[in-house]
């Protein structure tokens, strides 16, 4: 063995968890050659130094922090199972209303055409043309009014369905917390969870939902959502956080949204930095 | 780690009291300064906590913190780099109970400054991958999953660091007044 081969080996001589046994070829050339013997040296005695390095101990203000901490988190835990539950019983409602609004509608315009029928006087054989003009403008009168009630139903039902959207904060946040805390999640609620991430107005909300999708990056409708979400997000820190999501998911697509990112100069300096350590991730 | 990511989240307290002395240890040297290794210390655990679905069973969990510790090191430096410098003063406290001492101690405590120094010189990606391989009791294939390379790239790497700290380390013996 010659001291190139000798030397390759000395990190594996200095392991401490290596055997005493290993590599005998070296071990014989270490043996005779005065060079290697002083440049092994040199490394053990750098590396003794390294080892006898005191190691400082934390302060209890770090054991502090982690149990409470831990603390913050359990008590959150057992909040979004609380609001969980609230969530699946305003779905029920909101469910209910959605099928029983446009019947009670049907119900309305129904009981008005009856009612209709039933006020008017019944048609004679031997009425006049008159007659029968007045009878059917009446008629027509009935139904638009009818129509102009439905009408006002149907508004009703589209505004309380977009209050329903544009709830509180607080109320969305808690609704990614609960699709966040499913178990197995169906399509919809990923549905949901991307639909906060892309068009949610709070960042707060887009940047639960996007941790909350990191549970399902292998899956390919989340890994599309997230890349879809990222050349139209305008918030630095979230755009931090997809460019994270996309390098951990391993999304090569991502690729040349990140290329673009890097070399624009319009957005934050440390969204392009993310997006240049993405890049060489992937 | 199964145990937390299943939502027995008190599992997680005996992690801790296991890991955070080498991980507090390996941060401290890592970025030469006591109150940045605490906080990224915390860091690690609140990202174990968020983060806790993603664990996979397919390697060591010291593997899988020190994955997670070298991203939250990043963000540390990366924001550092951007902030203007400040003192640290438990790095001062540090400092000042590092000078040399009269008697045989000061020998001693000297090389450790002078280690200290020559860690601080070393390349950062250099400086990591030692203290990986030579503290943290993990093996190359660990380590490659952490650093994201192949076992012969680790290793390599470790070799280079080395040869690195020991030439700045007699550089600095040799400027050593006597």
């Amino acid at each position: 063995m010659n001291c190139t081969s000798a030397r390759d080996l000395f990190p594996e001589l200095l392991d401490r968890r290596a055997a005493g046994s290993t590599h005998p070829e070296a071990r014989a050339h270490l043996a005779t050659c005065l060079e290697c013997q002083r440049d092994f040296s040199a490394l053990n005695q750098t590396l003794t130094a390294l080892d006898t390095m005191p190691t400082p101990a934390p302060t209890p203000r770090l054991r502090q922090n982690f149990y409470a901490m831990l603390e913050e988190e359990k008590h959150s835990a057992a909040s979004v199972r609380t609001a969980s539950t609230h969530v699946h019983r305003t779905r029920r409602f909101a469910l209910a209303t959605w099928i029983l609004s446009p019947l009670a509608g049907c119900a309305l315009l129904a009981l008005g055409f009856i009612a209709g029928t039933w006020t008017t006087a019944p048609a004679s054989v031997n009425t006049s043309g008159d007659a029968t003009q007045r009878e059917l403008a009446s008629m027509r009168e009935q139904i638009t009014q009818q129509n102009a009630q439905l009408g006002k139903m149907t508004q009703l039902v589209g505004y309380q369905l977009l209050q329903h959207q544009q709830g509180p904060t607080n109320d969305r946040l808690r609704e990614v917390l609960a699709s966040a805390n499913t178990a197995q999640p169906d399509d919809k609620v990923l549905d949901n969870l991307i639909s906060a991430l892309a068009f949610d107005p709070s960042s707060n909300v887009r940047l639960r939902a996007l941790e909350a999708l990191y549970a399902h990056a292998d899956r390919p409708v989340v890994r599309s959502g997230v890349l879809a979400s990222l050349p139209r997000e305008q918030n630095p820190l979230v755009q931090i956080e997809l460019i994270d999501f996309v390098a951990a998911a391993r999304n090569r697509e991502a690729a040349p949204v990140l290329e673009k990112m890097a070399k624009n100069t319009a957005i934050d300096r440390s969204v392009r930095d993310a997006a240049r350590r993405a890049l060489a991730q992937l | 780690m199964l145990a937390v990511r299943d939502g027995e989240l008190d599992a997680l307290g005996e992690l801790f009291e296991r890991h955070h002395g080498p991980l507090f240890g390996f941060l401290v040297k890592f970025t030469g300064q006591r109150t940045a290794a605490e906080d990224i210390a915390q860091t690690v655990f609140q990202r174990m906590l968020k983060y806790r679905h993603t664990y996979r069973d397919d390697g060591s969990f010291a593997a899988w913190m020190y994955h997670l510790a070298r991203r939250c090191a990043a963000d540390h430096f990366r924001k550092a780099n951007a902030a203007p410098f400040a003192t640290d003063p438990a790095d001062l406290t540090h400092h000042a109970e590092d000078a040399p001492h009269a008697g045989d101690r000061a020998a001693t405590r000297d090389d450790h400054a002078l280690l200290h120094t020559a860690l601080a010189r070393l390349d950062r990606d250099d400086r990591e991958v030692l203290l990986l391989a030579r503290f943290q009791e993990l093996s190359f294939a660990e380590i490659s999953g952490i650093l994201e390379c192949s076992v012969g790239a680790a290793k390599v790497r470790a070799h280079r660091a080395l040869h690195e700290l020991r030439t700045i380390y007699l550089k600095l013996q040799q400027q050593r007044p006597a």
